[in-house]
């Protein structure tokens, strides 16, 4: 019959009343992200050994690194002196990660990364290094 | 209140009537705000969202914040726009709008103005807002601007004949057009949503498109016109044109509680509670159908508005008025 759509679409508004809400109370709860998420690098100098691969293949040329000679003057080769990422560049390409011989860059699932000045966007080794949680398993 | 009005002009006096309008703009700025917070909160739950809930307690001061933008925003002229016009518009469009609530009696005692004519009143006032959104509409020199406001034009025009038609039916049964001796007899009698129901529906769905609500909201179409007449509107003078069309929904709520829903009048013999309450809630009751009907309806189309006016409305109303006399002609003869 004509005109029962009107009462039955607004029956089936009201009950909508008392369903579940479906939105995520995103600021108040923590979003969980799936364990592939590219969220920021975690950094572990140790590892590096500074062959530079990361910092060529950056597609957008975010990685600025310097070496200096390893202190133990027994050991050959060079330790990390300093490690900037550019986080106003960065795409979270995973290109850097998936390059590193050693794994000493490796992705996290943190991107809470809203800051109020583009100075705090530069993320040095040291900030890197303790962005130590949420550390991704699976990096290849 | 009654008294007052028939005192003789004194100082004192004057002051009370001014002071109680202060009152009422109050009451109804008060009401517009969490009218809106509510509508927003109730379509926020019909469509499984939360709603407003960030600023204060359950987002209770979230309108208050939206007036308080409103107010500090500035008042942008269009430099092409007919200035004068422009500037007077709001104005034209809401001052009917608080006039309105002039002859809404609210209980036995609340009331601010015992017209004989009241329902006319109403009917008039509420056709010079369109003056003000035409004038709004034109005045912006805005394509937008002018669709929105024709649009508005041709449908309150339309809508207004079957709202006005709506009251006849009631009219005949009670013999007057004073909102007391209406309410009055429906305390006597039943309400007269039962023998007027048609009447009821017709005043329902020519009064949603009277405010431009969905699914009546051709004017304003956030979706094809932007915001339809106030699109160049912006601060405090937008304020006034969302002020006049939620002081509508007030006083249309209002109207409809005292012509169908028996005004203040309990039900059930529930005197002990106060008429107000009972007003409040019958008026309630209403405003949350209004926002019901926004959740749930889609836009209509042009042609469908016009043909459902013109073809449907109308002669539904006429028949209701010839019907209402037909019986009312009946039972006085028998």
């Amino acid at each position: 019959m004509w005109g029962t759509g009107f009462f039955k679409g607004l029956g089936f508004i009201l009950k909508q009343l008392k369903e579940k809400k479906i939105t995520s109370q995103y600021p108040d709860e923590p979003v969980i992200m799936p364990d592939r998420f590219r969220g920021i690098q975690h950094f572990i100098p140790e590892k590096c050994i500074v062959c530079n691969q990361c910092a060529k293949i950056c597609p957008t040329g975010c990685i600025t690194l310097t070496g200096k000679p390893n202190p133990d003057p027994e050991k050959k080769g060079k330790v990390i002196d300093t490690y900037d990422i550019n986080f106003e560049l960065c795409i979270l390409c995973d290109l850097c990660t998936e390059v590193c011989p050693t794994d000493a860059i490796v992705m996290t699932n943190n991107f809470e990364l809203a800051t109020y000045t583009r100075d705090n966007t530069l993320k040095d080794r040291i900030w890197l290094d303790k962005n130590n949680i949420n550390v991704r398993e699976e990096n290849h | 209140m009654a008294e007052l009005l028939s005192q003789p002009f004194s100082w004192l006096n004057l002051i009370i009537m001014v002071s109680a309008g202060v009152v009422v703009l109050g009451v109804v700025l008060v009401f517009v705000m969490y009218a809106i917070y509510f509508e927003r909160k109730v379509i926020g739950w019909m469509q499984l969202r939360n709603g407003p809930n960030r600023v204060g307690p359950w987002g209770l001061f979230q309108t208050v914040a939206d007036v308080l933008k409103l107010m500090i925003k500035e008042d942008i002229v269009p430099a092409k726009a007919d200035r004068f016009l422009f500037l007077i518009a709001p104005i034209i469009a809401y001052t009917p709008a608080f006039a309105i609530i002039a002859v809404i009696p609210f209980s036995e005692n609340v009331f601010f103005a015992d017209v004989n004519v009241g329902i006319l009143y109403y009917g008039a006032l509420s056709s010079i807002s369109i003056t003000g959104i035409l004038l709004g509409g034109w005045a912006s020199n805005n394509k937008y601007a002018i669709m929105g406001g024709m649009r508005s034009v041709a449908q309150m025009v339309s809508y207004e004949v079957p709202l006005i038609m709506s009251f006849l039916g009631v009219v005949l049964l009670t013999g007057s057009l004073n909102m007391k001796d209406i309410v009055a007899a429906q305390q006597d009698g039943m309400w007269f949503i039962i023998p007027q129901f048609l009447g009821f529906v017709i005043f329902l769905i020519a009064g949603n498109a009277e405010l431009n609500r969905t699914p009546f909201d051709l004017p304003e179409a956030e979706n094809e016109l932007v915001a339809g007449y106030f699109v160049e509107y912006s601060g405090f003078r937008f304020a006034f044109f969302m002020l006049s069309e939620y002081v509508y929904i007030f006083a249309l709520s209002s109207v409809m509680t005292v012509m169908f829903l028996g005004g203040w009048d309990a039900p059930f013999g529930l005197t002990f509670i106060p008429g107000g309450v009972w007003f409040a809630l019958k008026f309630l009751l209403l405003v949350f159908y209004l926002f019901w009907a926004r959740a749930t309806f889609p836009r209509v189309k042009t042609q469908q508005l016009m043909g459902f006016a013109w073809k449907v409305l109308i002669p539904l109303a006429l028949f209701n008025v010839m019907i209402t006399a037909l019986f009312k002609t009946i039972s006085q003869a028998g």
